[in-house]
């Protein structure tokens, strides 16, 4: 299948599904493409005409080999990154070249974001790494604080509010991270190499918590990720080679299920 | 405001230095400028004295009240007749030692002055110790507080002023000008003194009782002192008469140079402080490029990141403020205390230095910052995130 097949109608197959329930749209892409210069006679094509879709409450894998363009299509999709070309829409909303302030009001409100290095401020407790959003995003910090207390019980790490990064173990810190994208209530979350960094029983503790959060909450999240056991636990994965959609988990057995 | 804290000190021999460059700036400013205050306020004090008189001396030579050219007290009916001039009064001004060196401040003098001039001087001056003198008193002196603690005078005691013996009956308040050194005795006594002094010839053509080295005129209300002089020096023969512009004139020509030097070292301050906050705030916002990335990543604006680095680079200037105008004044205060058993008292600092060298630091602090500030706020949070 190329990334020509693919339509933004295909059926969706989420966990919804069974149910019978067809949300919305939440994230989709279309043609995007991106370039970048690395020397002075030196491009190279991150994204070459990208297209997917995802659905409000899914839980979403994006895989390929290094290189392909999955993180820049997390950053195209989470607003950290203009395409050259195409477009992105969120939540029914054009959001490709929004401009700084509009950027920054989805970041507060409708994107939460997961990096593989943890990226938590080293000088600032657990507490304070979660409060931050809520406090970005206009809340007073009593308020933010609040909420971060609720979102580090969320994670499971209301104990550990008051110790900074550097008192925790990499999948603590990970969860910390989980709770500062969930703080503020955001539609997606995205995640770039989430278990990256993590051993295998907290990768295995980390994706289970973020499937939990996704069925409980109904938190689009969408992984950008190497790991076969978080894409296991995803409900359908997209396959990038060379800056486009190649194959989407997904649709294929939607697919299936038509032609039988 | 811990947050702030924790980023400024991460680097913590860095953030010290950034500080002590910042402390040495205003530090200079705090001593250079306490000193500035100090003559500033004597000069304020003379330029009140000065208001409203004008000083008449003999018209050879022109050194206002501090001339020592003996001038007759003859001429006193001469300069109240003159139109405008509501009353006159003597003074004997000299050098309470002729052989003391150089002085950053009033030179210590010793004053004589009649009675006449009561009911008319504004400059009043109130006695702290003691008492005032008396028009009967002879061989007595009120002090000024800085030349009485110079002199180790209190009350009661005799002290040896040109050569004679002056009982101390009181001394004044502190005045912080002029008035500080200086010590005030009858009229009689500095006529007698400033006749000791004068030529032999001189003294055979002059009676010590007629001897004044200038006359204070007092304008009738409503006259202009400045105009009054030249009446003054049209309508009396022999006496050169200065109004207070002459004497606004010499001080303020001065304070110019001292407000120059405090303006260089402000400058000075400004350049080495400043860059090193510069510097510092760049080397910060360098090797925090990838929390700025997460920051922006979370929903941080602009205006935040902004805010943020000037917070720091505002708290840096705040802390070498601190700590300069606390080294400055304990350094003032230090040679104020050594060099004050000699009666000068170079530095003074004022409430609004002080103010004025923490808002310094602080503006520093905030300029300096702001280029590396809006630097960060600019950086695109997916480079950002990629910068190891």
């Amino acid at each position: 299948m190329t990334n020509d097949t693919l339509t933004l109608d295909a059926a969706y197959t989420g966990p919804l599904a069974t149910a019978g329930v067809r949300p919305e749209t939440i994230v989709s892409a279309h043609g995007l493409t991106k370039r970048y210069q690395l020397g002075k006679d030196n491009f190279v094509d991150a994204l070459r005409g990208a297209t997917m879709q995802v659905w409000a409450g899914e839980m979403v894998a994006i895989m390929g080999p290094s290189g392909c363009g999955k993180s820049t299509l997390l950053h195209m999709l989470g607003c950290l990154d203009a395409p050259d070309s195409g477009e992105v829409r969120l939540d029914g909303s054009r959001v490709d070249n929004i401009g700084d302030r509009a950027t920054t009001q989805l970041l507060r409100t409708k994107i939460g974001f997961i990096f593989q290095g943890f990226n938590l401020v080293p000088t600032m407790s657990a507490l304070d790494n979660v409060a931050v959003a809520g406090q970005y995003a206009g809340r007073r910090r009593s308020q933010a604080q609040a909420a971060a207390r609720r979102a580090l019980q969320a994670v499971g790490l209301a104990e550990r509010a008051g110790h900074r990064p550097s008192e925790l173990s990499g999948g603590q810190q990970q969860r910390v991270a989980i709770a500062r994208a969930l703080v503020n209530h955001p539609l997606v979350i995205f995640g770039d190499e989430p278990t990256g960094n993590l051993d295998s029983a907290s990768s295995s503790e980390v994706t289970a918590m973020m499937r939990d959060i996704s069925v409980t909450t109904g938190t689009t999240f969408i992984l950008v990720t190497h790991d076969p056991d978080v894409a296991s636990a995803c409900d359908r994965t997209i396959f990038m080679k060379d800056g486009v959609v190649t194959r989407d988990s997904g649709l294929e057995t939607a697919w299936a299920d038509e032609a039988a | 405001m811990m947050t702030i804290v924790h980023n400024v000190f991460r680097r913590k021999v860095r953030a010290l230095l950034t500080i002590f460059g910042i402390t040495i700036g205003v530090f200079a400013l705090v001593v250079m400028g306490s000193m500035a205050e100090k003559i500033n306020l004597m000069v304020d004090g003379g330029t009140r004295y000065y208001q409203d008189k004008v000083i008449v001396s003999d018209a050879s030579m022109a050194g206002g009240a501090f001339s020592s050219a003996p001038l007759s007290i003859a001429t006193i009916p001469d300069i109240e007749a003159a139109e405008g001039v509501a009353r006159a009064s003597a003074g004997v001004f000299m050098l309470l030692d002729d052989e003391q060196g150089m002085s950053m401040g009033v030179p210590q003098m010793l004053v004589g002055s009649d009675d006449r001039a009561r009911g008319y001087e504004s400059f009043a001056l109130t006695v702290a110790k003691g008492r005032d003198l008396l028009p009967d008193d002879r061989g007595t002196t009120v002090l000024g507080t800085d030349l009485a603690r110079a002199l180790d005078a209190e009350v009661g005691k005799t002290v040896i002023m040109r050569g004679r013996e002056f009982e101390v009956v009181g001394i004044y308040d502190k005045t912080l000008t002029a008035p500080d050194n200086t010590a005030a005795v009858p009229l009689a006594d500095a006529q007698e003194l400033l006749f000791e002094g004068l030529p032999a010839m001189v003294q055979t053509q002059i009676a010590s009782e007629q001897l004044a080295t200038s006359i204070t005129a007092y304008p009738e209300p409503g006259v202009d002192p400045d105009l009054l002089a030249g009446t003054i020096e049209a309508q009396v023969s022999g006496v050169k008469a200065s109004g207070p512009q002459v004497f606004m004139d010499q001080f303020e020509s001065g304070t110019r140079i001292f407000n120059s030097i405090i303006f260089g070292v402000a400058l000075v301050a400004l350049l080495v402080g400043g860059l090193s906050v510069v510097n510092t705030m760049i080397m910060a916002v360098s090797e925090r490029t990838r929390e700025i990335g997460i920051r922006k990543a979370i929903g941080a604006s602009r205006g935040q990141i902004v805010r943020q680095f000037l917070a720091e680079s505002t708290l840096i200037g705040f802390l070498g403020g601190v700590s300069g105008l606390l080294l400055g004044w304990l350094a003032t205060l230090g040679v104020n205390a050594v060099m004050g058993s000699s009666g000068t008292i170079l530095f003074l600092v004022t409430g609004r230095l002080a103010l004025g060298s923490l808002l310094f630091a602080i503006v520093l602090g905030i300029s300096s910052g702001l280029y590396p500030s809006l630097h960060a706020s600019r950086l695109r949070p997916v480079v950002a995130l990629r910068y190891e």
